[in-house]
C-alpha cells in the first residue's frame, strides 16, 4: 500500500544502479512522478518520449495478432539500462515505470525482479 | 558631416505573453499564493497557496467515475463517503483515512483527474474567468500541483493532440463513423471507443462512458480520425462568420497586404 513517492524512491534507493526513475501515463506521455535525473537528464522527456515506444511495440503486436501482453522492455545502451515495466492496474489506465540504470553498477536480473515487486506494491 | 540616424519605427509583433501564459489571472494568483476557486468558462480550478488541489470540469469524467469504473472501488463505497463530507475530495480523503482506498491508487487517479479537467479548464475561452477567494480549498494528504506544471502539461497536450491530427473539429462534435471502412488497425483501447461512435455521443461523452479520462479518448479519436475510421457529424449549428478585419490606416503595411493579396492570388 506505498503512495507513489515512497514506490519511487524505493525503487531508487534498493536497486543497484538506478540513477532515475519515473511513472509515466502512456497515453498522454506524462510521468505522474519521477525521481532522480539530473540536469542533462531530463526525466519528464525521456518519460514522452518512450510511450512512443510502447506505442510502436503495441501497434507491431497488433498487427502480428500477438495476444500476449507486454511485462518489460529493455533499452540497453552502451553505458546505460533503461527498464520499461508495463502496470497491470486494476485502473487500467496504462502506465508504465521507467527506470534508468548505470550499466557498470547495475545487476539486471535482479533490478527487473525489484521492479516487479515495487509494481505489486504500489497496487494501482 | 553627421548623419542624423532615425530608429525605425516598431514592427507591429504579437504579444509572446498571450500565447505563453494560458491565463495572465491564473499566474498571478499562483505568485501571490492565493486560496480560492477560479471559475472559467471550460472549468473550475481550486487553488490553495497558489497551487492547485482540484479541477472540475463538464467535460471531464470526475474522480468518482475514474475510481469506481474499474473497480479500484465499490460504487456504494463512494456515495457512502460522499454522503458524509462536502466534497468529492473530502470523500477520498476520507476513504484513505478508513484504508478502503489503497493511496498509490488514490493519488494516481486524483492526478489524472486534475489535470484531465485542469486541461479543458484551461482551454481557450470567450469570456474572462472569476476569481472567488475562499478557505475551503486546502493543501490536504493528496498531492496538489504547481501552476505552472499544469499549465506546461496543458500545452504539451495540446502539442500532442494537434500532432497526432490537426483537425480539433473531433474534440467536441457528435461522431460518426467513417462510411469508407478504413483498413488500418485498431487497438483494443481504440476499439472500446470506436464501439461506442454512435452519431449522438462525443469525445467527451464516450470518456464518461468508458470511465476514462476525457482527454485519452480526445487521443484516441484524433487518432481514429487520422487513420480514416471517424468523422465528427455534419456540424448542425452555423458557425458564426468571423469579424471583419479592422480597417488598416498605416499605408506601409497596406501596401504590403495588397502585395500578399497580389502574390497569394498569382
Amino acid at each position: 500500500m506505498a503512495n507513489t513517492e515512497t514506490a519511487l524512491k524505493e525503487a531508487l534507493t534498493s536497486i543497484e544502479g538506478a540513477t532515475g526513475v519515473a511513472l509515466v501515463d502512456y497515453t498522454s506521455g506524462m510521468a505522474l512522478g519521477t525521481m532522480g535525473g539530473s540536469k542533462t537528464f531530463d526525466l519528464n522527456v525521456a518519460a514522452a518520449g518512450n510511450t512512443d515506444v510502447i506505442r510502436a511495440k503495441m501497434r507491431t503486436m497488433e498487427m502480428l495478432g500477438l495476444k500476449g501482453d507486454i511485462e518489460d522492455v529493455l533499452i540497453t545502451l552502451s553505458d546505460q539500462y533503461h527498464l520499461i515495466r508495463l502496470l497491470k492496474s486494476r485502473g487500467g489506465n496504462g502506465l508504465f515505470l521507467y527506470l534508468v540504470l548505470d550499466a557498470a553498477r547495475a545487476n539486471l536480473a535482479m533490478a527487473r525482479h525489484q521492479l516487479k515487486r515495487i509494481e505489486a506494491e504500489l497496487e494501482v | 558631416m553627421t548623419a542624423l540616424r532615425t530608429p525605425p519605427p516598431p514592427l507591429p509583433v504579437r504579444d509572446k505573453a498571450v500565447t505563453r501564459a494560458l491565463s495572465p489571472m491564473l499566474t498571478r494568483l499562483a505568485e501571490e499564493r492565493a486560496t480560492g476557486v477560479l471559475l472559467r468558462e471550460h472549468g473550475t480550478l481550486y487553488l490553495a497557496e497558489g497551487r492547485v488541489v482540484h479541477a472540475e470540469s463538464a467535460f471531464a469524467p470526475g474522480l468518482d467515475v475514474l475510481l469506481t469504473a474499474h473497480g479500484t472501488l465499490a460504487g456504494a463505497a463512494w456515495q457512502r463517503a460522499v454522503a458524509d463530507t462536502p466534497g468529492p475530495l473530502q470523500a477520498a480523503e476520507l476513504l484513505l483515512d478508513l484504508g478502503r482506498l489503497p493511496a498509490g491508487a488514490l493519488e494516481l487517479c486524483h492526478l489524472d483527474a486534475l489535470y484531465d479537467a485542469g486541461y479543458f479548464a484551461l482551454a481557450p475561452s470567450s469570456s474572462p474567468g472569476r476569481f472567488r477567494y475562499d478557505n475551503t480549498p486546502r493543501l490536504g494528504p493528496l498531492p496538489s500541483v504547481p501552476v505552472v506544471a499544469l499549465e506546461r502539461e496543458t500545452l504539451r497536450r495540446r502539442l500532442l493532440l494537434h500532432r497526432l491530427w490537426p483537425d480539433p473539429a473531433t474534440d467536441s462534435a457528435p461522431l460518426v463513423r467513417a462510411e469508407q471502412r478504413s483498413a488500418s488497425p485498431v487497438t483494443p483501447r481504440q476499439r472500446a471507443v470506436l464501439d461506442r461512435v454512435d452519431g449522438v455521443r462525443t469525445a467527451a461523452g464516450i470518456a464518461r462512458n468508458l470511465g476514462r479520462q476525457a482527454f485519452h479518448t480526445l487521443v484516441d479519436v484524433r487518432r481514429l480520425a487520422a487513420a480514416g475510421h471517424v468523422v465528427p457529424a455534419a456540424q448542425v449549428f452555423a458557425h458564426p462568420a468571423p469579424p471583419p478585419p479592422p480597417p488598416v490606416t498605416d499605408p506601409d503595411i497596406a501596401l504590403l497586404k495588397r502585395l500578399r493579396d497580389a502574390l497569394e492570388a498569382l
